[in-house]
């Protein structure tokens, strides 16, 4: 009788936050999937169910070429990320050794995380433009005679722009799994004679796995999934999946847009299950 | 390599420290320039040189001439974040306290949240905008993009609730219905009060992600803009160095956010453990 | 409203705790008589906690009664019940001060605050922390943070104090003088004490009903010095310590002695009360370690052809101050433990790897109960026990 009322107060403390998800979410994935099907013309939607949105992206050549890049870019981004994350936490989990220093050199890097994406990113124009400050530098120190124009507007700003805005998503949950590991396994390993070079390939990497698992979800779902850094920063030369859905958004083409989105969804699902399978990363979560 | 407390560091200390240097001005580098930038000579362009330094642009955001909507962006985005961070507290409180026990459901309202966090924001907005449109409805910055922002915010605010509340020792309800507490009693004199500084960093997630929100928000918001919204429209429009006033300001902003979250977590945690208390 | 030190007796009536499948505590019936101090001793997952915390409140009998001072109190709240508890942790709130901690239970009651803090006060005065009184329990030992929880129970009157392992968390030293403490405290207050141990010596030390228990059932309930000298089956002599147990089947039945002998043709006789043993029935029979004498084997008389007496080779031999303790291994691997008082040792002083024979007298061996051997009881060798 007690259980049965426990089980109602759950219930009802967790009731706000389902109906939101729901209502705000469940549903209108719903929507996206079913508008996917929808008819449309002239800035209106027909209800119908048709597979001709699909159709359309399937077999449209610009689709592959979209996500051949955007995977290109997510690709590029995990690999940078990682690295920079992984030493990053590498050093303030291993190197740092007041509590004190590692909390506050921590906060340091989280903190322009809390401040606006968008900043962040154009943030970086003037200093790659043409006269921004690396050429100025680099031309005043006399490394380069002209300004060095793949800077700013390319893939290169791209994927600086996507480095600056996520690396944080690598530090964080790697510093996480590394500052789990019980420091006497490696002080055994120390006394059997392991250099570092192996102690980091035989004790630290194999138990940060789940850290940088998180983390490459992370990374290649923001990156896969995000629309402004790419339209942006490469000046509308480069194109990712959501930037043109983004723009059929705009042109009220919302059957494709949905259409697209789907396909995307499905897509990168089969990559985090793809990292999943080769990491459990459920004992991280909840423990 | 030993972690000992004492004694030299080994060379890869200084390596990895270089980096770490490196890595916090990549960070700080690009918007420190903006700040300078923002104080940019009325006559100055978007990039150095500075000519001059002045106020001048700050002026023009507050003047509303032609950078838009500004203020009301401004105050349409502060509302919102302090009515997401409430509500985000108040809700994944409330459902992290839930979770403690197994209940039909669980699991799959937890996986719900997951999905909310990773999915690409711009769906959500798409889903909902729709939405809102199939049955009739105007969208609004206080309505569809309220709770669009909170698809966002609550699974952050869940994922600090489990941590917080997975460290938190049961023994303490226990003592405290012992000594005769109700239910209601034990959450407000003993719980709440321990949990506080997790509570605040629920806070301010829901705050700043809110405030600086953008793909669910863009789509969700209607005809007045927050100020992520207004922001992107000056990266098209605009051409001065307002955009970088703006910038300056909003960051202050986020700032004090922070702030005033980290200092009460460091008081009370300071006033947990005061003293010089001689320890017999 | 807690009866005011009314009767604090504790009837247990065939209690069952089931966690699902698994029985933590089965069918259990126990009386601890009011103004007693209980120990409920047994290696962990025994179901001495689940006890205490029935009693508490903070668990649900599956099936069976609690009766405290004659009232039923299954489905009331703890401080309905009378009893207050003393975690194992301590589980003072660290967001308060050490007064707050102590006057809490005040608080909630709507005690006014120059009230309660007297009361508070008061009672950290009873417990010698009165200087603490404002201090946070992050800034306390171990100790001091246990008499602040001490206090912190006692504020509510209760009838019976609840102790879950209240001295494991203390280092040695601490724990013998808390031990004394805690007696002390019990006898002023004359309010029932029951507290959780797996620690033997630490039980016999304060209590008087020494509780038993394996996999949820009481193996012996009875005081401290019967269960040291009378254990009632294999069991509670291993557990104990401070026994060796051999068993055998019946040889012969002669003069009101039974003679027993083991598989290794070890032979042993006790006295036999009551009905006669059949012969080749099992008997199992305990000696204690300081009634046994042990000199070196001369020549080459091996065969044990004594009984009361077996033969074997030292395996260990520990100093403990006033005794000194010898393992003798015997031919079929089992231990034997003998305590020799230091001066009976050093007398003649025995090595490793020496042939030994022990002795005892047929008087000091003990009839335990059961046919089963009780061999399951890991709690490795208690601590030595001193005479």
């Amino acid at each position: 009788m007690v259980k049965g009322l426990s089980r109602v107060v759950s219930w009802l403390q967790v009731a706000p936050v389902a109906l939101i998800l729901i209502l705000f979410f469940g549903l209108p994935m719903l929507v996206v999937a079913a508008v996917s099907f929808f008819d449309y013309g002239q800035g209106r939607l027909y209800p119908a169910f048709i597979f001709d949105n699909y159709v359309e992206v399937f077999s449209s050549s610009v689709t592959l070429r979209l996500y051949l890049s955007s995977l290109k870019f997510a690709l590029i981004v995990w690999a940078v990320t990682l690295f920079i994350g992984f030493n990053v936490a590498y050093f303030l989990v291993f190197h740092v050794r007041t509590v004190l220093w590692q909390i506050g050199l921590f906060l340091l890097c989280t903190v322009p995380f809390w401040t606006s994406n968008i900043i962040r990113m154009i943030s970086w124009i003037p200093f790659l433009g043409r006269n921004g400050i690396f050429n100025e530098t680099f031309m005043g120190l006399g490394i380069v005679s002209h300004p060095m124009e793949f800077l700013l507007f390319s893939d290169f700003a791209v994927v600086v722009a996507y480095v600056h805005l996520f690396t944080l998503f690598m530090v964080v949950p790697i510093f996480n799994s590394m500052a789990r590991i019980d420091r006497s396994l490696i002080e055994a390993a120390y006394d059997a004679g392991a250099g570092r070079w192996r102690i980091l390939t035989e004790v630290i990497l194999p138990l940060s796995k789940t850290g940088i698992a998180l983390g490459s979800i992370f990374v290649i779902t923001l990156v896969m999934g995000d629309f402004f850094v790419v339209k942006v920063m490469s000046g509308g030369q480069s194109a990712s999946v959501v930037s043109a859905l983004s723009n059929e958004i705009s042109a009220i083409q919302y059957p494709p847009a949905a259409a697209n989105a789907l396909i995307l969804v499905v897509i990168v699902t089969l990559m985090v299950s793809g990292i999943l399978r080769l990491v459990d990363v459920r004992k991280e979560l909840t423990g | 390599m030993r972690q000992t407390m004492a004694g030299p560091r080994p060379w890869t200390f200084y390596v990895f420290a270089s980096f770490f240097a490196l890595f916090v001005l990549f960070l700080y580098g690009p918007m420190t320039v903006i700040y300078i930038l923002s104080f940019q000579g009325p006559t100055g362009g978007l990039t150095f040189p500075m000519r001059g330094v002045s106020l001048r642009w700050f002026h023009a955001l507050v003047a509303a001439e032609r950078v838009g909507d500004i203020d009301g962006a401004f105050g349409r985005s502060l509302v919102l974040a302090m009515i997401v961070a409430v509500l985000t507290v108040v809700l994944s409180v409330s459902a992290g306290l839930a979770f403690r026990r197994r209940f039909a459901g669980s699991g799959l309202l937890f996986y719900l949240a997951i999905a909310s966090l990773i999915m690409p924001g711009l769906f959500v907005g798409l889903g909902i905008a729709v939405g809102f449109q199939l049955l009739g409805l105007d969208i609004n910055w206080y309505s569809s993009s309220l709770g669009a922002q909170l698809t966002w915010t609550l699974p952050y605010g869940l994922l600090i609730m489990f941590a917080v509340l997975g460290r938190f020792n049961r023994a303490y309800e226990e003592a405290a219905t012992d000594l005769g507490a109700t239910p209601w009693q034990r959450l407000r004199e003993v719980v709440l009060p321990i949990l506080m500084p997790g509570i605040i960093g629920v806070a301010l997630f829901g705050f700043t992600l809110s405030y600086d929100e953008f793909p669910r928000t863009v789509l969700t918001a209607g005809t007045k803009n927050t100020l992520p919204l207004e922001i992107w429209a000056m990266t098209t429009n605009v051409t001065s160095p307002a955009l970088f006033a703006v910038g300056t300001v909003t960051t202050i902003i986020s700032f004090i956010a922070i702030g005033i979250a980290l200092v009460s977590i460091a008081v009370i945690q300071r006033r947990r453990t005061r003293g010089t208390g001689e320890r017999i | 409203m807690p009866s005011e030190n009314g009767n604090g007796e504790i009837r247990i009536v065939n209690v069952t705790k089931r966690f699902g499948d698994m029985a933590a505590v089965q069918d259990l019936s126990l009386t601890i008589p009011d103004k007693g101090y209980c120990c409920l001793l047994g290696p962990s997952g025994c179901g001495k906690t689940t006890i205490l915390r029935m009693i508490a409140g903070h668990e649900t009998p599956t099936t069976g009664e609690i009766l405290i001072g004659g009232e039923p109190v299954v489905g009331l709240s703890p401080v309905q019940r009378g009893t207050a508890m003393m975690f194992q942790s301590y589980a003072l709130f660290p967001h308060r001060s050490v007064l707050d901690n102590v006057a809490f239970s005040l608080k909630l009651r709507g005690a006014s605050k120059a009230d309660r803090h007297k009361q508070a006060r008061e009672l950290l005065t009873k417990v010698r922390m009165e200087r603490f009184a404002d201090r946070l329990p992050a800034q306390l030992s171990g100790g001091q943070q246990q008499r602040v929880a001490l206090a912190r129970a006692l504020i509510t009157n209760p009838r019976v104090l609840l102790l879950d392992e209240p001295l494991s968390a203390l280092d040695e030293y601490l724990r013998l003088r808390m031990r004394g403490e805690l007696r002390r405290v019990q006898k002023e207050l004359g309010i029932t004490f029951i507290h959780v141990t797996h620690t033997q010596l630490e039980a016999i030390a304060v209590a008087d009903l020494v509780v038993v228990m394996a996999q949820g059932r009481i193996e012996q309930a009875a005081n401290a010095q019967e269960i040291f000298t009378a254990p009632r089956n294999a069991y509670v002599a291993r557990f104990m310590g401070g026994q060796n147990v051999l068993s055998g089947t019946v040889d012969s039945v002669a003069n009101g002695h039974a003679i027993i002998v083991d598989e290794c043709g070890v032979s042993f006789s006790t006295a036999i009360a009551g009905e006669k043993p059949g012969l080749g029935s099992r008997l199992f029979g305990s000696i204690r370690r300081d009634r046994i004498s042990v000199s070196k084997a001369l020549g080459c008389t091996a065969a044990s052809d004594k009984i009361n007496s077996l033969v074997g080779e030292i395996h260990a031999i520990e100093y403990q101050g006033s005794y000194v303790k010898i393992t003798i291994e015997r031919s079929s691997g089992e231990e034997f433990v003998a305590n020799i008082v230091d001066n009976e040792f050093f007398r003649d002083p025995l090595d490793i790897g020496d042939s030994v024979v022990a002795r005892w007298s047929a008087r000091d061996v003990l009839t335990l109960e059961g046919t089963a051997d009780a061999k399951d009881a890991s709690m490795g060798d208690a601590a030595g026990v001193l005479i």
